[in-house]
C-alpha cells in the first residue's frame, strides 16, 4: 500500500476515534467524584436516580442538569438555599451533612401537576452529630387530632377583625392568657372567638370588638417578618394549586378536581382558603397536621420531610391574614 | 417614445415608494393597555396583542404547566412567569410594527417554536410587502418580455 | 456568460489534489459522526444539544442560506454521508488500488432512475420533522439511518447510489443547484468525442469514474453533478472546467421530468406548513405535528400530503391550462406543465431562505454555547457556555426575508417568461399562481 494511503487511512481513523472515545471518557473522569442527577417532569421519571447515598462529615458533589423543563432542587429541612437546575447545563452542587439520617431532595420549580411528586431521598450514614433527645412529634399528633373531621364554623364575623382595634382593646381588657402560644395553636378563631364571648371580663364588648381582639391574638402570635416568609413560600409552593389569592383557584385547580383516591366522588379542588366557614373553623395545629401530612384523598402533597415546623406555622400564619387586617388601611 | 428602460425605472421608483414612503396611520391617543396571557406548552392565550404606538403597555403572564417565559422581539424586554406566581411586565410601545413574542425559558421540546405575535399600529411592513409583490408581478409580467417580443428603440 | 476558475493553475491543483479534499471529508465525518453520538447520548434537550444546534440550525443555515445558492451541489461535494461506504467499497481512501474491484456494484434498477425515490424520502422526513428538528436522539437516528443505508447501498450498488437516488437532502440540492452560479461543465465537446475509453465515467488510475452516473460531456445541468472533481483527476485530456456563470443559467433551458417538478411542488408547499406551523402561533397544530402516531398526528401528516401533492399541483395545474386554453396551445399537458415547473425553483429556494432567516437569526445564539458544551454536559470548551438566549438581528429579518420573497417572485416570472416563450403558452396564470405563491408565504412569515 503506498505511503498515503496509509497517512490518509490514519488520519481519518485518527480523527473519527478521537470524536467517538474522548467525549465519554471526560464524562466518565467528571462523574468519577460526582453524582450526576437528571431531573424530568414527574410523569416521564421525575429524578435519576431517585435514592443517593452519602457519609456523614464527607462533601456529596452533585452534578445536576434537567431532561426537559427548568427544576429546582433543595434538601428539605436543610436550610439550603435552592438551586436552579436547568435544563441541558449542568448546575454543580456539594453538600454536607453533620447527622446521619433519611433527607428528602426534592424540586423547587413548578414543573407541572405532578411536581410536588418529584422527590428523591439521601441517605446518609455514619457517625455524626447524633441528637440527645430524638425530635419531638408535631403538636397534631400529641394532641391525637381527626385531621380529617370537617370543621365548619357557625359564627363568623360580619366585617373583617382588625388586630389594630384588637390592640387598642387588649390594652383596656387585657386578656393575657389567651395569647400564649399553646392556646393560640391548638384552638380555630372560632374557638377564641367563643371563648372570649364566654369571659365574663369581656360581656361589654360588642361581637365584633371581640373578633377584634381574636385578630389581634393572631398579630401577636406572628412577626411581619414571619408572614412576609410565609407569603413567599405560599407563592413558590402552594399558589400553583390553591391560586394566587389562595382562593382554590390556582392554575391547576381544574385539574386536581378530578383527583380522588379515596372514593369520595365529591369536587376534590385545592382549598379555598378565603372562604370564612372553614378557615376560622380550623385551628393552626388543624392546619399544622393537614400540611403535614397531605393527602385526604386529593393532590395535596405532604410536606413534613420539607419544612421546618417554623416554616409551616409561617405559611399558617399568611393563611390566616385573608381574614384579619393586620394594619389600618 | 417610451423604452422598456423608461418601465424599468418607473417600476423602481414605485417599488421604492411602496417600501419607503412614510405612513403615519394612527391617529390614537397613547394608552394604557393591560393584557393577560395565558402561557402553556407550547402556546400564548391570547396569541396575537395588538396596541397602538405609544400606548403603555402591561403584560401579565400566566403560566398554566412549567415555567415560561415571554420576550418580544424587537424591544428585547421579557418576563418569566413560575406556575403560581403571575408576572408582570409594562413598557411602552414605542416601536411601530409587527413582532413576535417568544418564551424565552426552555419549556420542553418545542420552545424554539412558541410563539406569539405583537402588533403594534398597522402592520405597515407586511402592506409594502403585498404591494410590492404585485408591483413585481406586474413589472415582470410587462417589462420580461422574452426576446423576440421586445422592441429595440 | 462563463468565468473559468480551473483557468488558474492553484485552482486547479488544489482541487486536483485528493489531500485538501480528504481533510475536509475528516473534518466533516468527524463532525457528522459526534452529532450522531450526541444525539443518542448527550442531553435530550434539543437547544442545549451540538446534534440539533449543528445539525439544523448551523449546518441547515449553511446549506440554505450560502452553499446553495452560491454553490449548488457544493455541500454534496463534501457530505461525509456516503463515505466509509465508498472507502470500503473502493477498499482505498485516495486514489484508486491497483486491481481491486468494488463490492457487489450492481447497477440501479432502469425504473427508479429517478428521483421519486427522494421526493418520498424528503417528505416521510418532513412529516415527522417537528420531532426530527428538536429531539436530540431521533435527530441521531435519522443521522445514523442514512450513514447505515448509505453504507448498504455502496456494498451493493454501483457508485454513489445514496447520494444520487435516496438522499432526502440531495433531491432538493439538486433542484436548486440550478439557480447557482458555479457549474462544472466540459469546456470542448469534440475532444470527448475523440477521447477513447471515456475515464471520467469509467474512472482510471487517476481517479474514479463519475460517482454520481453523471456522463461528463452530457452535463447541461447541475442537478445531478455532485462536485466530487473525479472527472477533473481523471480526464486525460484537461477538458473539465469549473465555470463561474450567471445565476439561474440552468432555468433558461427548462427540465420537463415530472419528478423534478413534483420536487419542486414538495419543496414549496413543505416551506408553507413549516411556516404555518412553526412559524405560527397556534399550539394544537405544533402539537399535532408533534405527537408522531397519534390521531391528531394523522390528520396533520394527511392534510399536508393532499396540501403538498393534490392542492399545490392541482391549482398549478389549473393555471398552466388556461394559459394553454387562452394561447390556443395543443401541447401535451405534461410536458407544458413540467416545463412551467421550473418556474417554481427559485420561489421554492427563496421561500425556504425567508422561512430560514428567521429560525435561524433567532436561534444563532445556541450555536455559540453548543460549541463550549456540545453535549450539555457542563463543559465549558471555549467560554461562551453560558451566553444566554437571544435573537440576532431581529430588525433585520423581516426586510431581508420580504426581500428574498419579491426577489423570488420576480425570478420565477422571469423564468415564466422564458418558458412561455419556449412553449408558446402565456405566461400569466403561472405568474398569477407564483404572486398568490409569494403572498401566501408573506402572510405566514411577517
Amino acid at each position: 500500500m503506498k505511503r498515503s494511503e496509509i497517512l490518509a487511512r490514519c488520519l481519518v481513523i485518527i480523527a473519527t476515534l478521537s470524536v467517538l472515545v474522548i467525549p465519554p471518557a471526560v464524562r466518565w473522569f467528571n462523574n468519577r467524584q460526582a453524582v450526576e442527577l437528571h431531573a424530568r417532569i414527574a410523569e416521564t421519571g421525575g429524578w435519576t436516580p431517585e435514592s443517593i447515598s452519602a457519609q456523614a462529615g464527607t462533601p456529596l458533589h452533585l452534578r445536576l442538569t434537567s431532561d426537559d423543563v427548568i427544576h429546582g432542587f433543595a434538601v428539605g429541612k436543610l436550610n439550603g438555599p435552592a438551586v436552579d437546575v436547568e435544563p441541558g447545563k449542568v448546575t454543580s452542587l456539594t453538600l454536607n451533612f453533620d447527622k446521619p439520617g433519611k433527607y428528602t431532595f426534592y424540586c423547587t420549580r413548578w414543573c407541572g401537576l405532578n411536581h410536588w411528586r418529584m422527590r428523591g431521598t439521601i441517605d446518609v450514614t455514619g457517625k455524626g452529630l447524633v441528637d440527645p433527645q430524638p425530635a419531638p412529634a408535631p403538636l397534631y399528633m400529641t394532641l391525637n387530632l381527626d385531621l380529617d373531621a370537617p370543621h365548619p364554623t357557625a359564627v363568623i364575623p360580619v366585617v373583617k377583625p382588625s388586630a389594630v382595634r384588637g390592640k387598642e382593646l387588649a390594652n383596656a381588657h387585657p386578656i393575657i392568657r389567651y395569647l400564649i402560644p399553646d392556646y393560640y395553636r391548638s384552638h380555630s378563631p372560632a374557638q377564641v372567638y367563643l371563648d372570649l364571648r364566654a369571659d365574663p371580663s369581656l360581656t361589654i364588648l360588642k361581637d365584633p370588638q371581640v373578633w377584634d381582639l381574636v385578630a389581634y391574638i393572631w398579630q401577636q402570635n406572628t412577626t411581619p417578618a414571619e408572614l412576609a416568609d410565609g407569603r413567599q413560600r405560599f407563592a413558590r409552593n402552594c399558589a400553583a394549586c390553591h391560586g394566587e389569592t389562595a382562593a382554590g383557584n390556582g392554575v391547576f385547580a381544574d385539574d386536581l378536581a378530578q383527583f380522588d383516591t379515596l372514593g369520595t366522588s365529591g369536587d376534590n379542588r385545592p382549598v379555598d382558603f378565603t372562604n370564612p366557614i372553614t378557615m376560622l373553623g380550623a385551628s393552626p395545629v388543624l392546619l399544622q397536621g393537614k400540611i403535614i401530612r397531605g393527602g385526604m384523598g386529593t393532590g395535596m402533597p405532604m410536606w413534613g420531610s420539607i419544612f421546618s415546623d417554623d416554616q409551616i406555622w409561617s405559611v399558617i400564619s399568611y393563611l390566616y391574614s385573608y381574614h384579619f387586617e393586620e394594619s389600618i388601611k | 417614445m417610451t423604452t422598456p428602460r423608461f418601465y424599468w425605472l418607473l417600476f423602481e421608483l414605485a417599488g421604492l415608494v411602496i417600501a419607503f414612503f412614510p405612513l403615519r396611520l394612527h391617529f390614537t391617543e397613547p394608552q394604557e393597555q393591560e393584557f393577560r396571557i395565558y402561557a402553556s406548552q407550547y402556546a400564548y392565550s391570547p396569541a396575537k396583542l395588538s396596541v397602538n404606538p405609544g400606548d403603555t403597555v402591561t403584560i401579565e403572564l400566566v403560566s398554566m404547566d412549567v415555567v415560561h417565559g415571554l420576550y418580544i422581539d424587537g424591544y428585547g424586554v421579557s418576563v418569566t412567569a413560575d406556575p403560581g406566581q403571575t408576572a408582570r411586565l409594562t413598557f411602552t410601545a414605542d416601536r411601530p410594527g409587527a413582532f413576535r413574542l417568544r418564551c424565552n425559558v426552555t419549556c420542553g421540546a418545542l420552545h424554539p417554536f412558541m410563539l406569539g405575535k405583537f402588533q403594534v399600529g398597522t402592520n405597515t411592513l407586511l402592506w409594502r410587502a403585498i404591494g410590492l409583490s404585485i408591483l413585481t408581478a406586474l413589472a415582470g409580467v410587462f417589462l420580461f418580455k422574452p426576446p423576440s417580443q421586445i422592441k429595440t428603440a | 456568460m462563463r468565468y473559468e476558475l480551473t483557468r488558474f493553475p492553484l485552482v486547479k491543483a488544489v482541487l486536483k489534489n485528493r489531500w485538501p479534499q480528504l481533510v475536509v471529508y475528516t473534518v466533516m465525518l468527524s463532525g457528522f459522526l459526534l452529532a450522531i453520538m450526541d444525539g443518542l447520548v448527550g442531553t435530550p434537550v434539543g437547544n442545549q444539544n451540538y446534534a440539533i444546534v449543528f445539525v439544523w440550525i448551523a449546518w441547515w443555515a449553511i446549506l440554505i442560506l450560502a452553499a446553495v445558492p452560491f454553490l449548488g451541489r457544493g455541500w454534496c461535494a463534501v457530505c461525509p454521508i456516503p463515505l466509509p461506504g465508498e472507502w470500503l467499497s473502493h477498499g482505498a481512501i485516495l486514489a484508486p488500488r491497483d486491481g481491486k474491484k468494488p463490492w457487489l456494484n450492481l447497477r440501479w434498477p432502469n425504473r427508479f432512475r429517478n428521483i421519486w425515490s427522494q421526493n418520498i424520502t424528503f417528505l416521510l422526513v418532513a412529516l415527522f420533522s417537528t420531532v426530527v428538528l428538536t429531539t436530540p436522539l431521533v435527530s441521531g437516528g435519522v443521522l445514523a439511518a442514512m450513514l447505515m443505508v448509505a453504507i448498504g447501498t455502496s456494498l451493493v450498488f454501483e457508485r454513489r447510489a445514496f447520494c444520487r437516488y435516496l438522499c432526502p437532502v440531495g433531491g432538493f440540492i439538486g433542484l436548486y443547484a440550478q439557480a447557482a452560479p458555479l457549474e462544472l461543465r466540459v469546456k470542448n465537446r469534440d475532444r470527448c468525442v475523440q477521447c477513447a475509453g471515456k475515464p471520467c465515467y469509467n474512472g482510471s488510475a487517476a481517479g474514479y469514474g463519475c460517482p454520481w452516473q453523471v456522463f461528463p460531456p452530457g452535463l447541461t445541468r447541475n442537478t445531478y453533478c455532485g462536485l466530487c472533481m473525479e472527472c477533473l483527476r481523471t480526464c486525460p485530456h484537461d477538458n473539465i472546467a469549473l465555470n463561474l456563470r450567471p445565476f439561474g443559467a440552468d432555468l433558461e433551458k427548462p427540465s420537463r421530468r415530472m419528478d423534478e417538478a413534483f420536487k419542486a411542488f414538495i419543496m414549496l408547499g413543505a416551506a408553507m406548513i413549516y411556516a404555518l406551523v412553526l412559524l405560527g402561533t397556534n399550539g394544537t397544530l405544533k402539537s399535532a405535528a408533534y405527537s408522531v402516531g397519534s390521531l391528531t398526528w394523522f390528520g396533520y401528516a394527511v392534510g399536508s400530503l393532499v396540501f403538498i401533492l393534490s392542492i399545490l399541483p392541482g391549482f398549478f395545474w389549473v393555471s398552466v391550462r388556461m394559459g394553454q386554453l387562452l394561447s390556443g396551445s395543443i401541447d401535451p399537458m405534461r410536458h407544458a406543465f413540467a416545463a412551467f415547473a421550473t418556474t417554481l425553483v427559485p420561489l421554492g429556494l427563496m421561500s425556504w431562505i425567508a422561512f430560514s432567516l428567521s429560525f435561524v437569526l433567532t436561534n444563532a445564539t445556541y450555536i455559540l454555547s453548543s460549541l463550549s458544551d456540545p453535549f450539555g454536559w457542563g463543559w465549558n470548551l471555549f467560554g461562551t457556555a453560558g451566553i444566554t438566549w437571544q435573537p440576532l438581528l431581529t430588525t433585520l429579518v423581516i426586510p431581508m426575508q420580504v426581500l428574498a420573497l419579491v426577489g423570488g417572485l420576480l425570478w420565477s416570472i422571469r423564468i415564466a417568461q422564458k418558458v412561455s416563450a419556449e412553449t408558446h403558452i402565456t405566461p400569466l396564470p403561472v405568474a398569477i399562481y407564483a404572486t398568490m405563491a409569494t403572498l401566501t408565504m408573506l402572510g405566514l412569515i411577517l
